[in-house]
């Protein structure tokens, strides 16, 4: 399927995935889409960063290639590797003979041999992929400057096999959770987008996309819960996956009503630290009476 | 050129940048082919286009909303007269302006309080400037401070390099030199280790009224050190915490200082330490911007906020930290130093090493222990 080529046509393709863009995100997507430019989208916890890019691969039928970043992630992990194992198999397989020969050297390093990581997939593909580099604030500023390289140029160079060139360049959706600094070479490649938390209205719209089965009045006072928790002076504040998270638990539960002892015992749901606990239980007649 | 509508963005972007943004010409560029598949007398367009493209910080986007509204629908607006704008779209951009979806919330801003317009808000705080050092004191200083290396303690990494013993054997070196033996067993094997890193160093400073004296010379410290170690984050408190390592990135010494001066606004006020050590908590270590790190605390102690709340934070820090090192210029030499302040006392089980801090052989003294802290 195509990308559309109007911001109008991109939010409805989106909503059918289950995802609802805000003209902002959108028109960024979209000029993402016509530019082939990466995105960097950052936002607090849990506003749905990932999820953009697992829409996008699904409603436009491509494939999502996914690179977690980490602390001391290597090239080795993003790249490509070899396959040392079967190289060795293959080499005590060789006679005498074959092992003097040239070719059957050379063939230890050809493809058979060489196992795809992200980034050479996501080349290879070019434009049947996305390709979501999620929580690049994670990985070292080496290897950082390594992605700037790739996401340049969309080509790879294997010293035993040659240059891999993308013949067209793939949808690439990078997310941090500002826990560092990005480079600025990094962010200047890039188009950048802020998922800020969604207004209460939009925060239902999104759970009755997500929980079709949940009753419209339970997920609003859910949702004016969840918006008076993040006013509150939390450690950690509620995302948009907590309150769809909560609107789910109650479901399970059975709970039509957000009374005290439902919302007392699905507060797991939403509230993931001790002290963040005790102060909303606390207090939490007046959350979820609106008052 | 000629063409109303170009006159128009370039002269956008040279407006962005005079107030203060980083905006090329690549990006402008950008911003010309973001146009083309969108409605370019479509303000709201104008607007996603260019936040997304101009602006590649968040604190940045209310400098772009304030230039955008200045500059497209502003009484004078400069685009009015060039650029004939569908009526409802200026509507809706004035909807959008109002509210948009990501509009910064009011602490973004004080976070970046040195742009153009805030600076006459700041006014009634009070402002006292550390560029009031006499340029022999500074340059004295200086020479000294350049010669001391800050250096955090190492960890150990997931990344390996070769060696010559090592736990790990390093597959692809044996393997190579096996190939040149046309596939025999290679006769020796090489081996790789794990290579070590240096720990982020996190300096949180006390720039009140009770530490003024101490904190000319611990910004002076501060610059050097984010100069010397690989990753330095640098904090000044007084009645609230702001974040200076951006300001202190300038190369020259001085134009730093005069731009940390006009971010601390609250220079010489009161002390919350608790609270400002509960905000560095929440708004920066809880995101994992001091994991392994090495913190280094530079107050007397003296709070004027709730101890309950300093206890909390301190305890936070302690758990999400590497080492807490705690510089309290009232110890002075004194070996046997007790703390008497009731800040001091509640910190006290969560500091891993108190020093004094309160002149250049002290600060030696730090510079010694530092990367034996592990």
């Amino acid at each position: 399927m195509e990308y559309p080529g109007t911001v109008t046509e991109l939010t409805a393709s989106l909503r059918q995935g289950g995802y609802l863009a805000d003209r902002g995100l959108a028109t960024t997507l979209l000029v993402s889409l016509s530019l082939r430019r990466p995105v960097l989208l950052e936002g607090e916890v849990g506003v749905g960063k990932t999820e953009v890019a697992k829409v996008l691969a699904a409603v436009f039928g491509r494939k999502l290639i996914r690179l977690q970043c980490y602390e001391g992630i290597t090239t080795s992990q993003a790249l490509y590797e070899w396959d040392y194992s079967r190289q060795m198999l293959q080499i005590r397989a060789l006679s005498q003979a074959e092992a003097a020969d040239e070719r059957s050297v050379d063939k230890l390093f050809g493809p058979k041999f060489l196992l795809e990581r992200p980034l050479l997939e996501a080349v290879r593909q070019g434009d049947r992929a996305v390709l979501l580099i999620d929580e690049i604030d994670r990985a070292d500023d080496e290897f950082e400057a390594f992605l700037l390289e790739v996401l340049s140029d969309f080509q790879i160079s294997i010293p035993e096999l040659g240059t891999v060139t993308a013949d067209s360049r793939p949808v690439v959706i990078l997310t941090s959770n500002r826990t560092r600094e990005l480079h600025d070479a990094l962010r200047r490649r890039c188009l950048y987008h802020w998922i800020g938390y969604p207004t209460a209205a939009r925060e239902a719209e999104i759970v009755a996309v997500r929980e079709p089965a949940a009753a419209g009045q339970l997920t609003r006072k859910v949702v004016a819960a969840v918006h008076r928790l993040r006013e509150m002076d939390l450690a950690k504040p509620p995302g948009v996956a907590e309150t769809i998270d909560w609107v789910r638990t109650l479901g399970v539960l059975g709970e039509n009503e957000l009374t005290p002892d439902a919302a007392s015992d699905t507060l797991g749901a939403v509230i993931k630290d001790r002290d963040d606990l005790d102060l909303v239980r606390e207090n939490l007649a007046e959350i979820i009476s609106g008052g | 050129m000629g063409d109303p509508f170009t006159d128009v963005l370039v002269g956008f972007a040279a407006e962005l940048r005079a107030a203060g943004l980083t905006v090329g010409t690549g990006d402008v560029l950008t911003y010309f082919a973001a146009m083309t598949p969108l409605d370019p007398t479509d303000l709201v367009d104008l607007y996603w286009a260019g936040r997304a493209t101009l602006v590649s910080r968040r604190e940045d986007g209310g400098v772009y909303d304030e230039v955008f509204r200045r500059y497209f629908l502003g009484a004078d607006a400069p685009a009015k007269n060039q650029l004939v704008l569908r009526a409802q779209s200026v509507a809706e951009a004035e909807a959008e302006l109002v509210m948009p979806g990501t509009e910064p919330g009011p602490g973004e801003n004080q976070e970046r309080p040195f742009l153009g317009w805030m600076a006459s808000g700041a006014d009634t705080l009070k402002h006292r400037s550390f560029t009031a050092c006499t340029p022999a004191e500074l340059a004295a200083l200086r020479r000294i401070m350049a010669t001391m290396r800050l250096t955090p303690p190492r960890r150990r990494t997931r990344r390996t390099r070769p060696a010559a013993a090592g736990p790990e054997p390093d597959m692809r070196a044996t393997i190579r030199e096996s190939m040149r033996m046309h596939g025999e067993p290679p006769g020796q094997l090489f081996f790789r280790q794990r290579k070590t890193k240096l720990r982020p160093l996190i300096l949180i400073l006390d720039v009140s009224g009770s530490m003024a004296d101490y904190s000319r010379h611990l910004l002076q410290f501060a610059h050097t050190a984010r100069h010397a170690a690989a990753r330095v984050e640098v904090f000044c408190f007084g009645t609230r915490l702001t974040r200076i390592t951006r300001e202190l990135a300038h190369q020259r010494v001085d134009a730093a200082l005069e731009e940390a001066a006009r971010t601390v606004v609250d220079w010489d006020g009161g002390t919350r330490i608790g609270e400002s050590l509960d905000t560095f908590v929440r708004k920066w270590a809880r995101g994992g911007l001091c994991r392994g790190a090495v913190v280094v605390i530079c107050s007397d102690g003296l709070d004027r906020g709730d101890p309950e709340v300093l206890a909390t934070a301190m305890e936070r820090l302690a758990r999400l930290c590497h080492r807490i090192v705690w510089l309290n210029p009232h110890k002075g030499d004194d070996r046997d130093f007790r703390p008497s302040t009731l800040g001091m006392i509640v910190a006290a089980p969560h500091i891993d090493l108190l020093l004094s801090g309160h002149d250049l052989a002290s600060l030696e003294e730090l510079a010694g222990l530092l990367p034996v802290l592990n």
